[in-house]
């Protein structure tokens, strides 16, 4: 296992080194845009007098690499800084909201996993009308931004029909999941479609390759064929899509928790930007990159994991 | 305190502001027919007589900053921490927590506290709480200081414990507008052990508080990002809650709250959008209330070197802008023609209110006058053919609304106005960072006053900036009204009070250092089975859900 071994740790310095430089990235660009005087003065009038003690306090007048080194250092002691609006550890403001943020996430997933692979395998087998039906559907939700989804759903299924609540996260397990069913799907439908479609052209790219042929000569059972040949082959390709989806979907949230009035890590970014408070800024943007690098080197490795050759060509890809 | 004015609105709403841009709201031009006159004020609904279990309310500004009463103006302080004069609905103010509070001299301020008072851990209220609350305005960085500006700084002399129940508070000068404040927030009081022990966190989700209201915040109740959870205060000095447990969740975004409003699904909340009317007042869980405010929607130069510094200039888009068409467009009819930066709400409650009330209606009724007003612009000389810029905060459709309007009346008069949408943060920063002023002409907002009082607000647009104009930007000084501005707070008697603010609006109106586009009512929705709420604009200072309960 001596290339798994260096493949890993070959990833693992990548990742550290992405981290590194999307650390001073966000910090830099977190700095040069917002100006957080009226976030510190927490809605007092600020005198001039004032806005010079702030500075002072939160070393404003600093420049960004003394900055950036003071949070730095800060964070390998476990502190990730205190937030401007609410002075209180952002460790403590983000981490409950993550937990939110995450289910909904995880939700969606499974939303996706199930209709986006299952229409494009369908799309891919079940000839051509089949394949048309999903090809308007796709379309059709690729069109809809999600917030037009949100407000369908909440204009159908809470308003109308009463179904569902329209706004929070609910308590307890069934409480929260079904709290969550009308913000998973809006955030979902995009993503089906576009699972879909790659599902779909991944596969049809299996069913008409040579050893695939090979094998229906052969009079290999056509299930078989599917299970071993075409969708095992066609997965590395779909984990790496799913990778970068799922990473996307932490950022997507943003839009559906706005509409449902969930208190996730997705509203808490937007209010802290408009808010100017830049600790939390810059510890979401990095979490959300983290997690972004994280998912990406995960599928890779699974995709190792089901075909050793898969990891070069995906890093030349 | 009366000058929260325009910074810290805009700081407050800057976030929903652009959480509500996300998702389209109800149209505002949804018209059922009602008009204006058909509408019915009530400031505060029969107390409830029921015993409630569990009321879910919630807050439109979105999620606070700090509870901190000090730092913060929000709906959820006045129920936890008690003020020390009472604010009632109508505006006028009672005893709270002092029995009395009076000038003994001019320049001497004795408040006697009740003996019957506790904090929520049992502990009796003492003058030294009283001292360390009302310092706590005394620091430039409170919201409150300007109430406590002509307080002597020395901290040995200014606010000081005379006896167990007595507070003294020493002025550098006579000021008619403190006792006022002390129903608002700059009044508030807290634990002094408490506020040592937690420091700087005081108010925080973490810190947790220490006040005598009629809810209690309990260690763990503040789940930030989810809810703030408030538990009835059984021994409180005014009697016990009927709701048991008070929840706020915070939505922001006012389609999402117009609906889960009228779908019951939270009980009740106070500033709801005048563009969700239509939704309010079809079928639903609950009733939309209506009562007084002293919000309005404004704008004001915000450079003194462009033409907006010119009076001319701005008593001409005056006459050009149909009030009736905005209280339409931007408020759906649920506002009212205002006269003058100062509404009448403000001060209907005060002692020598009818000279107020006679100052107020001799000013002249808003009309259009298109004619008139291009005369104005061709005598201003100023070079018209330069654009104005007009700031409005971005993602908010009642200030596209407004600048859309102004806009438009501008051009019937020749003047060509352009609107810069900025994104709340930068709006921000235009209050106190003059070098995002630069390039700005206008600035267009909306203020409120939570206490009584007629001097504060108008204070910072047209006293010189080191008397305390701090949005003073187009450099106005009127000696006649600095004089009758600062004999009016001087003054140790509410007739001489009322007479020299009156002979400074007199002057100061016509010139329009805030052109006022319209004054807002207070909109609260609440649940049919539940009554008992202050609905007036007194929510903000005083504890609007103690007579909260079933009807």
């Amino acid at each position: 296992m001596n290339a798994l071994t260096r493949t890993l740790l070959g990833r693992l310095g990548g990742l550290v080194l992405t981290l590194f430089l999307a650390s001073i990235v966000i910090f830099s660009a977190v700095l040069l845009t917002g100006d957080p005087i009226a976030a510190l003065a927490g809605g007092a009038k600020p005198t001039p007098e004032l806005v010079a003690q702030i500075r002072l306090e939160y070393h404003l007048d600093d420049p960004v690499w003394a900055r950036y080194w003071m949070w730095l250092s800060g964070v390998f002691q476990g502190d990730f800084g205190r937030s401007f609006v609410y002075k209180t550890d952002v460790v403590s403001l983000v981490a409950p909201r993550f937990g939110i943020t995450l289910q909904l996430v995880l939700l969606t997933v499974v939303l996706i996993l199930i209709f986006g692979v299952g229409s494009g395998i369908l799309a891919a087998t079940r000839g051509a009308r089949t394949d048309r039906t999903v090809a308007v559907l796709t379309s059709l939700g690729m069109a809809l931004p999600t917030f037009v989804v949100a407000i369908l759903l909440i204009w159908i299924f809470a308003k109308t029909l009463g179904w569902f609540p329209v706004y929070g996260a609910g308590e307890g397990f069934w409480d929260r999941l079904w709290h969550l069913v009308l913000p998973a799907i809006s955030l979902a439908v995009l993503f089906v479609a576009y699972i879909s479609r790659v599902t779909r052209s991944a596969l049809i790219g299996q069913l008409h390759s040579e050893h695939v042929d090979t094998a229906r000569v052969r009079g290999i059972p056509a299930r078989r064929i599917f299970g071993v040949h075409v969708f095992r082959n066609a997965s590395p390709q779909l984990l790496a899509i799913s990778g970068t989806t799922i990473a996307g979907l932490f950022a997507a949230s943003a839009i559906a928790e706005v509409a449902f009035g969930l208190g996730g890590i997705g509203s808490l970014l937007v209010q802290a930007a408009a808010r100017a408070d830049l600790p939390v800024v810059q510890i979401v943007s990095l979490l959300l990159v983290v997690i972004f690098v994280v998912l990406n080197a995960v599928a890779d490795l699974i995709s190792f994991a089901i075909d050793p050759t898969s990891l070069s060509e995906g890093m030349n890809a | 305190m009366k000058r929260i004015g325009i910074a810290a609105a805009a700081v407050a709403c800057a976030s929903l502001l652009v959480l509500t841009a996300c998702a389209p709201r109800d149209g505002g031009g949804s018209d059922d027919g009602a008009g204006n006159d058909e509408i019915t004020l009530v400031d505060a609904q029969p107390a409830g007589t029921q015993p409630v279990d569990e009321v879910t309310w919630a807050i439109a500004e979105g999620e606070p900053a700090t509870l901190n009463p000090a730092n913060s103006a929000n709906l959820i302080i006045p129920n936890l921490c008690d003020n020390l004069l009472s604010l009632q609905p109508d505006f006028s103010i009672e005893p709270g927590i002092a029995e009395t509070a009076e000038f003994v001299d001019p320049t001497t301020f004795v408040i006697t506290l009740r003996d019957d008072v506790t904090f929520w851990d049992g502990s009796p209220v003492t003058a030294e709480d009283v001292v360390y609350s009302l310092q706590q305005s005394t620091n430039p960085a409170s919201q409150w200081y300007g109430a406590f500006a002509l307080v002597v700084p020395d901290p040995a002399v200014g606010i000081v414990a005379t006896g167990p129940n007595e507070v003294t508070v020493r002025f550098v000068a006579p000021d008619s507008t403190f006792r006022d404040a002390l129903a608002g927030q700059g009044g508030a009081v807290m634990q002094k052990a408490f506020g040592e022990k937690v420091g700087e966190a005081v108010g925080t989700s973490d810190g947790g508080l220490m006040c005598t209201g009629p809810y209690k915040l309990e260690d763990g109740g503040w789940t930030p990002g989810s809810d703030i959870v408030t538990t009835a205060n059984e021994d409180y000095w005014n009697g016990a809650p009927l709701v048991k447990e008070l929840t706020y969740t915070f939505v922001s975004d006012g389609s999402t709250l117009a609906t889960a409003l009228t779908q019951g699904e939270i009980d009740g909340a106070i500033n709801v959008p005048p563009t969700s009317r239509a939704a309010f007042e079809g079928d639903g869980a609950g009733t939309l209330v209506v009562g007084h405010s002293t919000s309005s929607y404004s704008f004001g130069p915000a450079s003194s070197t462009s033409a907006a510094a010119n009076p001319k200039i701005r008593q001409a888009l005056n006459l050009a802008i149909d009030r009736e068409k905005y209280l339409e467009t931007v408020v759906n009819g649920l506002g009212y023609v205002q006269k003058t930066l100062v509404p009448e709400f403000s001060f209907q409650s005060m002692e020598e209110a009818d000279i107020y009330q006679a100052g107020y209606d001799a000013l002249a009724t808003p009309e259009v006058d298109i004619e008139a007003a291009k005369k104005l612009v061709e005598e201003s000389g100023e070079d018209v053919s330069v654009p104005l810029v007009l700031a409005v905060v971005a993602g908010a459709p009642q200030f596209q609304q407004t600048a859309a309007i102004i806009q438009s009346a501008g051009k019937e008069i020749g003047l060509d106005i352009e609107i810069n949408e900025m994104q709340a943060s930068d709006f921000g920063a235009l209050f106190y960072d003059p070098s995002k002023r630069e390039g700005v002409d206008f600035v267009a907002t909306q203020g409120y006053l939570e206490t009584p009082g007629v001097i504060g607000y108008p204070s910072l647009f047209l006293l010189p900036e080191q008397l305390g104009g701090i949005f003073n930007w187009s450099g106005y000084d009127n000696p006649d009204v600095t004089a009758h501005m600062t004999a009016a707070r001087n003054a140790v008697d509410a007739e001489t009070a009322a007479n020299e603010f009156v002979a400074a609006q007199e002057i100061f109106a016509p010139d329009y250092l805030q052109v006022t586009l319209a004054g807002a009512y207070q909109l609260t929705y609440i649940n049919k089975d539940l009554t008992g709420v202050v609905t007036s604009v007194a929510a903000y200072s005083s504890p609007w859900a103690l007579h909260l309960g079933g009807k």
